[in-house]
């Protein structure tokens, strides 16, 4: 499998749109770009094997956060 | 005291003007919602103004101060963020979808506040869903600089920026996914308090991400924010992600001042991007509190450059709460608003994992950094506020944020007023504590309040 580019395309996102089936209007694809890019850049930079293992932040409670009756 | 001084007055003031009987409530907010009357048509802070429930509250106060039942908050007036359910008063979000929407509920903080006795005098415009300016021609029309109108007041709590700087509130609440509490206190010249992540109750409070949504307080001092975040602090059932840690007394050691304190400056990543006049006041601030006897040391945070990450956390979760609607009314959305949230339809499950992985690893080696010193301060934004004509060019890049990183590890900080720049904008630094710990955070920014006067600065507010 390739590895990904650092920064996302437009073809990329225009990919990633068709498949959500979300219609991102063409005038906003590079505002879009600019923000996938910029959020994925660290975690395309993350080596998963490398890295010391960290459970993702957010847990599961079994007990819920809810109080009986609340 | 003038009618321009008492209302820029703090709570503490007020309380004792009030119990004194040299001020009553009443007259105090009919004051107010003359000021609010007068001066909003240029500020739009306000979507919603309660006269007659404001009046009803301060009646209220009033017999409670007869009674000898009055707290710190009575007669205190506030305004919230249109963002907070209010039990018969409409609950925009800043949107054309919820416009018209009147919730049969109080949320959890306002419940609190008006048992705590305070006035409300109304509801503040928010970015769209706490997340978009409003662009022209959009069902509300977005809330303007005191310190000059033509730049923009911070958002998403945007009135509550504006309404602060310009005295047509005593407090306010606001909510902070990604600097949503304290970007506007950085643009506005006041205080803003993001608290620890599960401190303050979110249930009732639009969402936007509910792993990094804060709800806090908004002020013109770090004491007042104190006093308010007393009565709000406490676990509550109805939001899961609320904490039974036991709440601290804000106000008992406030005046202990910060000789002693180890304060921390993360010298990489916080200071890139940020314009110079930014770092010559924050230079200051750490002199003053150098001066006020804290001991300053660099720390580092090995992580910190993930940070961005959280976007994709951010845009996620608000993608999944907004999904239906962005579906089934598009064109209910703001322009720019309704495409930033598709964004967050476009990132895969496991790039969301590994974004909450990469929050893990800065939340570690953010409390390494915390061991070794009491408090972090950093720049609180790049630069003072942009102006309209740059803020609303729709491909107005998402900036680098220095408050992000407070949301990603839940940590309370809070931002405070520290200089101006040559424009006369305000400009800010914010202090982070140990989770849980907002009691030291109040206290050091309340101690560098007592040596400084950039919070009793007055903008030239429009007649």
């Amino acid at each position: 499998m390739p590895e990904l580019p650092p920064d996302v395309t437009l073809d990329e996102v225009k990919e990633r749109a068709r498949l959500a089936g979300l219609p991102i209007p063409p005038a906003r694809l590079s505002l879009v770009r600019g923000f996938l890019s910029n959020a994925l850049r660290p975690i395309r930079a993350l080596d998963s094997r490398a890295v010391r293992t960290v459970e993702p932040a957010v847990t599961f409670d079994a007990k819920g956060g809810a109080e009986p009756g609340s | 005291m003038s009618a321009d001084e008492l209302c820029y007055a703090g709570i503490r003031e007020l309380g004792g003007l009030f119990r004194r009987r040299e001020l009553s409530p009443v007259d105090y907010a009919a004051d107010l919602l003359r000021r609010i009357e007068t001066l909003d048509k240029s500020l739009n802070a306000y979507v919603t103004i309660t006269a007659e429930r404001a009046l009803a509250d301060a009646r209220a106060a009033e017999a409670a101060l007869e009674r000898g039942t009055a707290g710190p908050l009575t007669g205190i007036p506030i305004a919230y963020k249109d963002l907070y359910a209010t039990k018969g008063i409409r609950t925009t979000a800043g949107s054309a979808l919820l416009a018209d929407w009147v919730p049969d509920f109080d949320c959890t903080c306002v419940a609190r506040l008006t048992q705590a006795g305070m006035v409300m005098l109304g509801k503040l415009i928010t970015h769209e869903f706490a997340f978009g300016i409003q662009f022209p021609g959009h069902r509300f029309p977005p809330a303007r600089n005191p310190w000059n109108l033509d730049h923009i007041p911070g958002g998403s709590s945007s009135g509550s920026g504006a309404a602060l700087a310009a005295g047509l509130t005593v407090g306010s609440l606001g909510s902070d996914t990604g600097g949503s509490i304290r970007g506007p206190a950085a643009f506005c010249g006041i205080a803003g308090l993001k608290p620890t992540y599960g401190r303050v109750s979110r249930a009732g409070v639009v969402t936007l991400s509910w792993t990094l949504d804060h709800t806090g307080p908004m002020a013109r001092s770090a004491e007042d924010c104190a006093f308010m975040l007393q009565a709000l602090a406490g676990h509550d059932p109805a939001d899961p992600a609320s904490a039974r840690e036991p709440v601290a007394d804000y106000l008992a050691n406030l005046e202990g001042g910060v000789k002693g304190l180890r304060v921390g400056v993360v010298r990489d990543y916080f200071f890139e991007q940020v314009e110079p006049e930014t770092v010559a006041a924050f230079e200051r601030a750490l002199g003053e509190l150098g001066r006020l006897g804290a001991t300053v040391r660099d720390v580092a945070i090995p992580s910190i450059h993930a940070t961005p990450s959280f976007m994709v956390i951010m845009l996620t979760e608000a993608f999944a709460y907004h999904e239906r609607d962005l579906r089934a009314r598009p064109e209910l959305y703001g322009d720019v608003l309704r495409e930033k949230l598709m964004a967050g339809g476009l990132f895969r499950g496991d790039e969301y994992v590994q974004a909450q992985r990469l929050r893990a690893q800065i939340r570690e080696d953010t409390a390494r950094a915390l061991r070794s010193v009491d408090v972090l301060v950093t720049p609180t934004a790049l630069g003072p506020a942009p102006a309209f004509k740059v803020a609303l060019d729709p491909d107005f890049p998402f900036a680098k944020s220095n408050m992000g990183p407070f949301n990603v590890t839940g940590l309370p900080t809070l931002a405070l007023p520290t200089g101006f720049s040559s424009a006369g904008l305000p400009l800010s630094f914010q202090i982070s504590g140990r989770p849980f710990d907002e009691a030291t955070v109040l206290r050091a920014g309340h101690a560098y309040q007592r040596a400084t006067d950039w919070h009793r600065r007055r903008p030239p507010v429009p007649a």
